[in-house]
């Protein structure tokens, strides 16, 4: 099955449909998916500031990354869920969506040099992360945002 | 027509909205920063709300979670109040009839007096004893009413666009 056919697959499914047919459906989806990014954003802005050094001085970097863990796998798997729904209402005019594509490259980014910055950060023993792991941690937020707002560039598109 | 019919229609003829309503990008543009604004403010409040409630960053007092995150809550506020100004002063006539937008204007009223008050307890609080752990019930229940407030406020935005 190519990647064409399993969003038609998708779309012609009962879920695809109910969303399509329904009058509040996609927009109650929708506030899920705002309600989602809300908790999301501000939990990663929250632990890049700390792994930074801004914000909760004197915990070491990437503790609260640790300590929010449980609002961020929440948060991001109800913005998964919530942002699959929306795109079974119409997959075919989302799969030859620029902003789409762009967005899911952001996500994969955003998540890699996530994921680099506390690998490179736990291999040191300093108080502070040392510059490279900043600056992953900086780039990784950078990414994010950028995904939040090809997100809403997949509306205008 | 009532005088806020009017100002509302007024402000919606003026150069500044009819430009934002007229531009193909613009109020696009402004919506993507309200939504970081309410990112900003709704997210961090909402962390704040749920260390309150011992469901998160229990490791850390309610003190230290408040303090940086209140800040960047008022930086977020400024920028969703900014913008949010903008949206409404292109769309001003019909907002006036729009029934989600007039709930969510009292929902943040409402916010902001929980807020208001919240603070004045807590103050009160943090004077009286320095076991912050041990929060009071009132400031508990400042912390669920913040919470279904603002997922209130942010569902009625979004409704918004729909009604």
């Amino acid at each position: 099955m190519t990647l064409l056919q399993a969003c038609e697959w998708l779309g012609s499914s009962w879920i695809g449909t109910l969303i399509r047919n329904s009058k509040w459906g996609f927009a109650l989806i929708e506030m899920v998916h705002l309600l989602a990014l809300a908790l999301l954003g501000s939990t990663l802005l929250v632990s890049t500031l700390q792994s930074l050094g801004i914000i909760f001085k004197g915990t070491a970097p990437g503790a609260l990354f640790r300590d929010l863990r449980r609002a961020r796998i929440a948060s991001l798997a109800a913005m998964i869920v919530s942002g699959i729904l929306l795109f079974a209402d119409g997959p075919l005019r989302y799969y030859g969506n620029a902003a789409f594509r762009v967005k899911l490259l952001l996500i994969g980014g955003a998540a890699l040099t996530g994921a680099l910055s506390h690998y490179m950060g736990y291999g040191s023993t300093q108080r502070e992360w040392p510059v490279w792991a900043k600056a992953a941690t900086l780039l990784s937020l950078t990414l994010w945002l950028g995904a939040g707002v090809a997100g809403r560039v997949v509306g205008v598109l | 027509m009532t005088l806020l019919q009017y100002a509302c229609q007024w402000l919606a003829d003026t150069v500044i909205g009819t430009r934002i309503r007229e531009s193909d990008n613009l109020f696009s543009v402004i919506e993507t920063i309200h939504v970081l604004g309410i990112v900003l403010t709704a997210g961090t409040i909402a962390i704040v709300d749920l260390r309150i409630l011992g469901l998160l960053l229990n490791r850390h007092s309610v003190n230290a979670v408040l303090v940086p995150l209140v800040k960047i809550a008022w930086r977020g506020f400024a920028l969703m109040a900014l913008t949010g100004l903008l949206l409404f002063w292109s769309e001003a006539d019909k907002l006036y009839f729009n029934l989600a937008f007039r709930l969510k204007l009292l929902l943040l009223l409402a916010a902001g007096v929980n807020q208001w008050i919240f603070h004045m307890a807590y103050d009160a609080d943090i004077a009286a004893s320095s076991a912050l752990d041990a929060v009071a019930w009132r400031t508990r229940v400042s912390a669920i009413l913040s919470l279904s407030l603002w997922i209130g406020i942010i569902v009625l935005g979004r409704a918004i666009a729909y009604l």
